[in-house]
């Protein structure tokens, strides 16, 4: 079995080129048709090409990891990537766009990708929720099999891994959630905290999002135009979310501000909005309350001088910026550890496929030794009931170190030599050796695949 | 013999910080099992040695000091697992080590020479109460310091590693209980001094009216009294402010370690420094 990803993503293709391929695969039924095309693929002699596949498709790429049958490894995958192509821009296109890893690569391209080492923005946590939703799909559809289980699971394994022993996504990376990571810093728990918006602008859209998602209950919204507030409310957030959003007039923003927790600016005025003189006030009002304030507009809203009131804490865009720089600068450092992690990972997997080779090897010595224990232990047990048993065992203890020798062999560069020499010892008669091939072809449509290791999506 | 027993719990503290260093995020659990192991086995050698020999017999300034240790380890416990804070054991228990430390040194005096013509009971009270207030305001003078810190630290925007939480073990500690944030340091704080007040009060009271009984006059200008009453009118200032104007964070803080500090100056003022000044 070989594995082969074909796929384009952020780095290799335009948006425009993006956007064709996720259009065509939008839906799920759009992927399943899809999924079936190419697993009907025949090739020379008449077998299927493709024995498994699963579709990963994000904003940022778009893949299919796939299980070749052995022979497949000579001109297919260009036949696979040609057809790809084809399908998606069209007879005579460059299939250029789309780039082909094959075994050792396209595990290591599978586990660099799970692990966010590939994403736009290094250690994002979603791209792992988005392949596990993608081999569910795929466990859905019914076209994933052993080989693909064992990869998805050592995938998921290998990220988990890199999550938890490196610092890849330990600090925050956008200005929106390094202002929620650093309220967290003064209060205590977000929930019964009251956030107060100033302007409407997209990076106030994406910190509101943050806090909602950190549970506060009460956002106000002051925007010099009233509707243009609404009218933010209504594009970018759900039916529960607006329940927490209120629209408030500008000019009665100054009365929210003692029971406002939280203030983010992002109005595009030119002089201060908040003043040093208007603070003091406020800050006697709330008993001291802490007040933090975040001013992510340019030119700036707050008066800096407000920071240097007790109580009051007060963050530009320069210094959550430079906070996020330091933490690119981590995951960057962090990255090289991760690969890493990944290496060995890679090396664990591609040790177990190659031992798969021996596979039918084994079988063909065990059934050569069950033959002849049963013929010999005939003649003096009968048809006892525990005759099987003790076959199985019997067998089971001669051949413990043959078959461990041979797994390894398959794993050693210098080791088919000694699997020759098996052969040739015990007189295999391996015409069957595809037989374990086949029925790893139709392992695609067994029960024992079909949704039990779906793995939990964790969003 | 008795004594050498507290160097366990001691040595259990002092090598439970061993695990931080290392930097490894398995042995962080090992340190709070540690922590946990060696209160238990404190409080164990405090009441077998209390029931063996029995109250009488082990009361001397030791045997407060190793009352003092445990209290503060109680107060610590409850209060990191009330408030899932495990940064509060990380940061107070070395407090309680030397605690440990200072009752196994401490020469084993007995208190009561003195005190022919005042009641015992109320002289042990008034120890008893002292050391619960005391318990409390040592846990709040500690809190209080990490609240300056990190103020500082939010206020200047210097350490952007704040928010690395795997940066350093110790962040790892500090994360791993509910959060290490402003409003819950000044809350435990507030805490700290709700409890800790009623207890000093009756204490010093209690106190004032030993003397008075000692020396047959209700004021008697010694320094401990001085200190005591500049000790509750520190206290008893922050906590009107807190109730009446709301006063917290920063300035609460400060008000909370010049407050122990005194606490400090008038314990080793009254055990080792002058205790026949004291009354004993």
């Amino acid at each position: 079995m070989d594995i082969l990803i074909i796929g384009l993503s952020h780095k290799t293709a335009e948006i425009s080129n993006r956007e064709v391929v996720s259009k065509k695969l939008i839906t799920s039924e759009l992927r399943y048709g899809f999924s079936k095309e190419l697993l009907d693929l025949k090739g020379e002699n008449g077998r299927n090409l493709i024995n498994g596949i699963v579709v990963l498709t994000t904003c940022n790429r778009t893949e299919f990891i796939m299980d070749l049958p052995s022979c497949a490894v000579k001109g297919e995958p260009h036949f696979i990537r040609g057809f790809i192509a084809e399908y998606f821009f069209g007879a005579g296109c460059r299939d250029s766009l789309l780039y082909v890893y094959l075994n050792n690569d396209a595990v290591r391209h599978l586990f660099i990708v799970a692990s966010s080492l590939d994403s736009m923005v290094i250690g994002e946590p979603q791209i792992l929720g988005q392949i596990k939703e993608a081999y569910n799909e795929a466990c859905d559809f019914k076209t994933t099999g052993q080989f693909l289980n064992r990869l998805f699971h050592k995938t998921f394994n290998c990220a988990k891994t890199v999550r938890t022993e490196t610092k890849i996504a330990s600090s925050p990376v956008s200005v929106s959630y390094a202002a929620v990571e650093l309220s967290k810093k003064i209060f205590n728990s977000l929930g019964e905290k009251k956030v107060l918006l100033l302007g409407s602008g997209e990076m106030g859209k994406l910190t509101v999002k943050h806090f909602l998602k950190c549970g506060v209950q009460n956002i106000y919204i002051a925007n010099r135009t009233k509707e243009k507030a609404h009218q933010f409310i209504e594009d970018a957030f759900g039916l529960n979310e607006k329940e927490c959003l209120s629209v408030i007039d500008f000019s009665e923003y100054y009365k929210f501000l003692p029971q406002s927790d939280i203030v983010l600016c992002s109005t595009g005025a030119k002089d201060y909005v908040l003043k040093y003189d208007d603070i003091i006030p406020i800050i006697k009002i709330r008993k001291q309350r802490p007040l933090f304030l975040i001013d992510i507009s340019v030119p700036r809203n707050i008066d800096p001088e407000i920071n240097k009131i007790s109580n009051v804490y007060l963050f530009d865009i320069d210094d959550i910026g430079k906070m996020i720089e330091d933490n690119v600068e981590i995951r960057r450092q962090e990255a090289d550890a991760a690969r890493e992690l990944i290496e060995i990972n890679v090396k664990e997997f591609m040790n177990w496929k190659e031992s798969l080779n021996a596979v039918p090897v084994i079988i063909s010595l065990r059934n050569k030794v069950k033959n002849i224990l049963e013929t010999e232990l005939s003649e003096y047990i009968g048809e006892k009931k525990e005759k099987d048993l003790i076959i199985n065992s019997l067998t089971n203890k001669i051949l413990h170190e043959p078959t461990m020798l041979i797994k390894k062999a398959y794993l050693n560069p210098g080791g088919l030599n000694l699997i020759e020499m098996i052969k040739s010892l015990f007189n295999l008669d391996l015409e069957d050796k595809n037989t374990g091939r086949q029925d790893n072809g139709e392992y695609r449509n067994s029960e024992k695949q079909d949704g039990r290791s779906r793995i939990k999506i964790i969003k | 013999m008795s004594n050498e027993l507290y160097l366990i719990p001691f040595f259990i503290y002092i090598f439970s910080y061993a695990l931080i260093l290392p930097r490894k995020k398995k042995l962080h659990k090992f340190f709070t099992i540690l922590i946990y192991a060696g209160f238990i086995l404190q409080s164990l050698i405090f009441f077998v040695f209390l029931s063996t020999k029995g109250f009488n017999a082990s009361v001397h300034i030791g045997w407060f000091v190793f009352f003092n240790a445990w209290l503060l380890m109680t107060v610590i416990v409850l209060f990191g697992l009330f408030y899932r804070a495990e940064y509060i054991l990380l940061y107070v228990t070395p407090l309680v080590a030397v605690n440990l430390l200072i009752g196994f040194f401490v020469p084993h005096i007995k208190i009561e020479p003195a005190m022919f013509s005042v009641d015992k009971t109320i002289l042990l009270t008034h120890i008893i109460l002292i050391l619960i207030g005391d318990s409390f305001f040592a846990l709040a003078f500690m809190v209080s310091l990490i609240y300056i810190f990190q103020e500082r630290k939010i206020k200047i925007k210097k350490s952007l590693k704040l928010f690395d939480k795997k940066d350093n073990s110790l962040d790892e500690v500090f994360h791993s209980g509910s959060g290490y944030n402003l409003e819950l340091l000044d809350n435990i704080n507030y805490q700290c001094l709700k409890i800790g007040f009623p207890f000093i009060t009756i204490g010093i009271a209690l106190g004032i009216y030993l003397s008075s009984s000692l020396f047959n006059a209700v004021i008697v200008a010694k320094p401990i009294e001085i200190i005591s009453l500049i000790i509750w009118l520190i206290y008893a200032v922050l906590l009107h402010e807190r109730i009446a104007k709301g006063v917290r964070g920063k300035r609460a803080a400060v008000f909370n370690v010049i407050g122990f500090l005194f606490i400090l100056f008038s314990l080793s003022f009254s055990f080792y420094l002058f205790p026949t000044l004291h009354g004993f």
